[in-house]
């Protein structure tokens, strides 16, 4: 059951990652860095998910990324891009529409 | 440089494809790893950068992330590639009975080539042949997955639905089965132990006459005692445990007998010898039944190997 779970969770936080992403990366940031203001926010992200996400969304042209070789590390600092804004209203207003929709079944199951 | 990252590294890059993206996951990986043990284990050294490593992933599982939405052959394609394979490998086989038949080479343009063989030798090349049919059905699928284009395919109906075979039988049909083999077995067994063959011409056994010659009749009947046992042995594992596999091994090994007993040259095989004609239709007559038999186990076999292509792939589905 435990694993069932997991299961639905992993597949609910497919489509939830990917606007936490993009609405997160409003600012440029690096990955471990988005890892940890994520964590600060309460919500745990795989590592191994993160950065395959960021990069199939550089694909799609809804971030952009450039690698900064300034400081002692190099680290590839990810950001929005105006398409990745377009689709982060899209998502947005899908998750609110079906976030009203379970609402309204809740709320009518409890008249009942 | 810290061997276990960079161990940890070289693993990954094995499973990932295209030289420039796997340099920049890499990269990326390294410089995450890097970081998270400096920040949260105050430096990086080989004790800290295992424990991040293991926190990671497993490297394979790792790698696959990144392959998301990339299959080797669209879900939709699945059930084409048994349905193809079979047809291919029909064709395959029938080119195959007659190179055996005719005794002649055929040569189908640009890729199908059967050449002229014995019954043994084709015992030997119809499996290579089924994997060779196999792999050129899913180099097709794999193209057309690829292309990323919407190809409709031709959906050929059998009359016999092969890729939907059910696995038979009920659990009493198959012990009064196991029973019948069994006894059958034993009998042949029997007459075998006490008479070196278990084809007679006439049932009075004080005066037995053997349909054979004594070298033949021992070889045939060793085959079917053989092929009886194998079938007996078959349905008692059927009865604890239900595999395709049961009957993929049973109808293989069953095809190999078949093929020892064209070891035995047929015209010289009778006890008392037929005149010319007579001989040659005893002879044809043989090889026609043998190859009838080999062709229904090769379809059962062929059903076996369908089975456990499609249990596999049921259970990569999910």
């Amino acid at each position: 059951m435990d694993s069932e779970i997991s299961n639905f969770e992993t597949e609910m936080n497919r489509g939830f990652l990917q606007i936490l992403v993009l609405a997160l990366l409003e600012k440029d940031m690096y990955g471990y860095a988005m890892v940890r203001t994520i964590r600060d926010l309460g919500y745990e992200v795989e590592e191994n998910t993160l950065y395959p996400l960021l990069r199939r969304l550089e694909k799609n042209g809804w971030v952009k990324s450039k690698w900064d070789v300034g400081e002692d590390r190099p680290r590839k600092f990810y950001g929005i891009t105006d398409a990745g804004r377009g689709l982060r209203t899209e998502l947005l207003g899908i998750w609110r529409k079906q976030d009203q929709i379970l609402k309204q079944l809740t709320e009518e199951k409890n008249h009942v | 440089m810290f061997e276990k990252l960079e161990a940890y590294l070289e693993e990954i890059s094995h499973f990932l494809s295209g030289r420039e993206e796997r340099e920049e996951i890499l990269a990326e990986i390294r410089s995450h790893i890097l970081e998270k043990a400096e920040q949260e284990y105050g430096q990086a050294m080989e004790a800290s950068l295992g424990k991040v490593i293991a926190a990671y992933g497993p490297a394979r599982r790792v790698a696959e992330k990144y392959m998301d939405g990339r299959q080797i052959i669209a879900p939709a394609y699945n059930r084409y590639l048994f349905r193809y394979t079979a047809l291919l490998f029909a064709f395959h086989f029938v080119l195959t009975i007659a190179a055996v038949v005719f005794k002649k080479s055929f040569l189908m343009f640009p890729f199908v080539y059967v050449p002229s063989m014995g019954p043994f030798e084709a015992l030997f090349y119809l499996p290579t042949a089924f994997l060779f049919d196999l792999g050129a059905v899913t180099l097709v699928l794999y193209l057309i997955t690829q292309s990323k284009k919407d190809v409709k395919l031709p959906w050929p109906k059998f009359s016999v639905d092969i890729d939907e075979v059910k696995p038979s039988g009920r659990t009493i049909g198959r012990i009064i089965g196991l029973i019948a083999m069994m006894a059958l077995t034993s009998v042949a067994l029997y007459f075998y132990i006490r008479y070196r063959t278990i084809f007679f011409v006439n049932l009075d056994f004080s005066q037995h006459r053997s349909i054979f010659t004594s070298e033949a009749g021992q070889w045939f009947s060793l085959i079917l005692i053989g092929l009886w046992a194998i079938s007996t042995i078959s349905l008692a594992i059927k009865l604890v445990a239900s595999s395709p596999w049961v009957d993929a091994v049973e109808k293989a090994l069953s095809l190999v007998l078949i093929g020892l007993a064209f070891r035995q040259p047929f015209d010289t095989a009778l006890a008392a010898p037929l005149p010319e004609t007579p001989n040659r239709i005893f002879k044809l007559s043989l090889t026609i039944t043998l190859l009838v038999i080999c062709i229904f186990i090769a379809v059962d076999f062929i059903k076996a190997l369908i089975r456990i292509g499609r249990k596999r792939l049921a259970q990569y589905k999910y």
